[in-house]
């Protein structure tokens, strides 16, 4: 496999007696939109903090770029862009003046400014007090500043948070632009599933500070498998005959529910039952959604 | 640049069009114009009073206003300077930089010293315009008006690295400040203290100690507190 841009091994933090973090392997590809799934609460900020220094790990090692993050921290975070929970900003100041004053700590040239203004579509507000900004300009700023140093990794945790559709719109299709235009890798976190279901590659769920799943968004989707549920006069005697056939199925308050079939299947299934003398009262497909799937794995804490 | 260099203009940059300029002006004007409201209204009896040493009756006057003011000021400034960064958490954006936590830690303090020095700066020539206009001659202590207005300063070093320190790491501002400001209140008492107690030392008060020797003190526990508050800062989790 490549090389990971981000390697943790079994990251944990505890605060006090609670684990807030507990044993978390994150494996980042180059170029991945790696989405940061969890609950509130979850322990998504705190990994996030970790990986940028701001926060001390209680145990484990995080390696970024292949670089130990606690010997060579100045170094990594050179390359890093980050916008963490709500945007930084300093209200007296313009979004230029914003920019500039991290500008002076990275010592880029003066012209990445209105670069990452144009990125953002800023340009317009650039002389303009950020404290009369609306959220969705602020947080746009906040992306600003994270690109300035033309990092190769961009760490955003809950970029759309609290922002309206057309902002969230904006800032997703802002993210899904930065591998190809920029060769960024990106990590972002939320805690709605929908919105890393339209940015992400890789998924990584974390819920109660354990990593509970982390592959692509393609194995999670197919997760979310659509059955066919058979409403039927004998459920258990159903169930019994159709995994005398192969068929393995699970009793629902109606009937029974297996797996999805060719039509060919279905059919099959439909014809053996009604031959035996078992009614059929509806044949349904049942679609569970990747929302099911999420509160099924993270054991039903709110996820909206 | 040095670290510490690319985050001392990134500091004062962040200063731009705020209040703590104003406060640093306002501090020395405000000081002087009450000393020419002393002086004037008791024109006769203070000149009588302060015939031998005019103005060293004057810089005096000025000195048991001017460290208070001080006090208070250094309070208020570092706090607004915290605050600018704990106003929307942008600690955890400044040290997500690759910046270390001892460079932005020097740099604040750093930006609290030239507010402070302008400060000291603007007594000593208010010093000067006073005592010239109320007619105490042209022969101007100009060594007793500087060390007047800039000791004091290396004296209160402690009390500038501790308000940095605790404005720094608190997001509650209300304790720096009442902190500041009892000390300021101890401090205008203190005068009869004994000479351990660092709230006196702005005075730079003749008695057991020199002058000089209290300025060591004052330097030697600042930087003591410093290399602490740092410490701290290095090792603290940012929320």
């Amino acid at each position: 496999m490549n090389e990971w841009i981000v390697e943790t091994q079994i990251l944990t933090k505890r605060i006090g007696n609670k684990k807030i973090v507990d044993g978390v392997d994150l494996q980042i590809g180059k170029g991945e939109i790696y989405g940061f799934l969890g609950p509130n609460g979850a322990g998504k900020t705190t990994t996030i903090r970790m990986l940028l220094g701001l926060a001390k790990p209680t145990g484990g090692s995080i390696r970024i770029f292949g670089k130990d993050l606690k010997r060579e921290k100045l170094a990594v975070l050179r390359r890093i862009g980050s916008l963490v929970e709500n945007p930084s900003y300093y209200g007296h100041l313009t979004a230029r003046e914003n920019l500039e004053a991290v500008r002076r700590i990275l010592g880029v040239p003066k012209s990445r400014i209105d670069e990452v203004l144009g990125i953002v579509r800023l340009s317009n507000e650039a002389n303009r007090p950020v404290k009369g900004f609306s959220l969705g300009m602020k947080q746009r700023l906040g992306i600003a500043t994270a690109l300035l140093g033309s990092p190769e990794l961009l760490i955003l945790d809950e970029p759309t948070n609290g922002l309206d559709p057309s902002g969230i719109l904006e800032i997703r299709e802002l993210i899904k632009t930065m591998p190809k235009e920029h060769g960024m890798t990106v990590l972002v976190s939320s805690h709605l599933l929908s919105e890393i279901d339209q940015m992400a590659t890789q998924v990584g769920i974390i819920s109660k500070g354990r990593l509970i799943f982390q592959d692509s968004i393609q194995t999670l989707r197919a997760r979310a498998q659509s059955g066919i549920e058979l409403a039927v006069s004998r459920p258990e005697e159903a169930g019994r005959l159709l995994l005398s056939v192969g068929c393995p199925s699970e009793r629902t308050d109606r009937g029974i529910v297996f797996r999805h079939q060719s039509d060919d299947n279905v059919a099959a299934v439909v014809k053996l039952l009604v031959e035996r003398g078992i009614s059929v009262y509806r044949v349904e497909e049942k679609k569970a959604s990747l929302e099911d799937v999420f509160l099924e794995m993270t054991g039903g804490e709110g996820s909206l | 640049m040095t670290g510490f260099g690319r985050v001392f203009s990134s500091d004062l940059l962040k200063l731009r069009r705020t209040f703590v300029w104003g406060l640093a002006v306002l501090g020395p004007v405000g000081v002087i114009a009450l000393q020419a409201v002393n002086f004037m209204l008791r024109y006769d009896w203070l000149t009588k009073l302060y015939a031998e040493d005019l103005w060293g009756g004057l810089i005096d006057n000025v000195k048991w206003l001017g460290v208070p003011a001080l006090m208070i000021g250094l309070a208020i400034v570092a706090s607004m300077m915290a605050g600018y960064e704990h106003q929307t958490n942008a600690w955890k954006q400044t040290l997500a930089l690759p910046i270390s936590r001892t460079a932005v830690y020097t740099g604040k303090i750093a930006a609290l010293l030239v507010l402070l020095l302008i400060s000291c700066t603007l007594l000593a020539i208010g010093t000067v315009l006073l005592g010239v206009l109320l007619g105490f001659g042209a022969d101007v202590p100009v060594g007793k008006i500087l060390s007047s207005s800039y000791l004091p300063l290396l004296a209160a070093m402690p009390f500038v690295s501790l308000q940095v320190w605790l404005s720094v790491t608190m997001k509650n501002q209300a304790v720096p400040l009442t902190i500041g400001i009892l000390g300021t209140v101890f401090n205008l008492y203190s005068s009869s203290l004994n000479e351990w107690f660092p709230w006196r030392w702005p005075y730079l008060l003749e008695g057991a100690w020199s002058p000089f020797m209290t300025v060591v003190a004052g330097l030697a526990v600042g930087a003591l507190l410093y290399g602490v508050g740092m410490n701290h800062f290095r090792v603290k989790d940012v929320n």
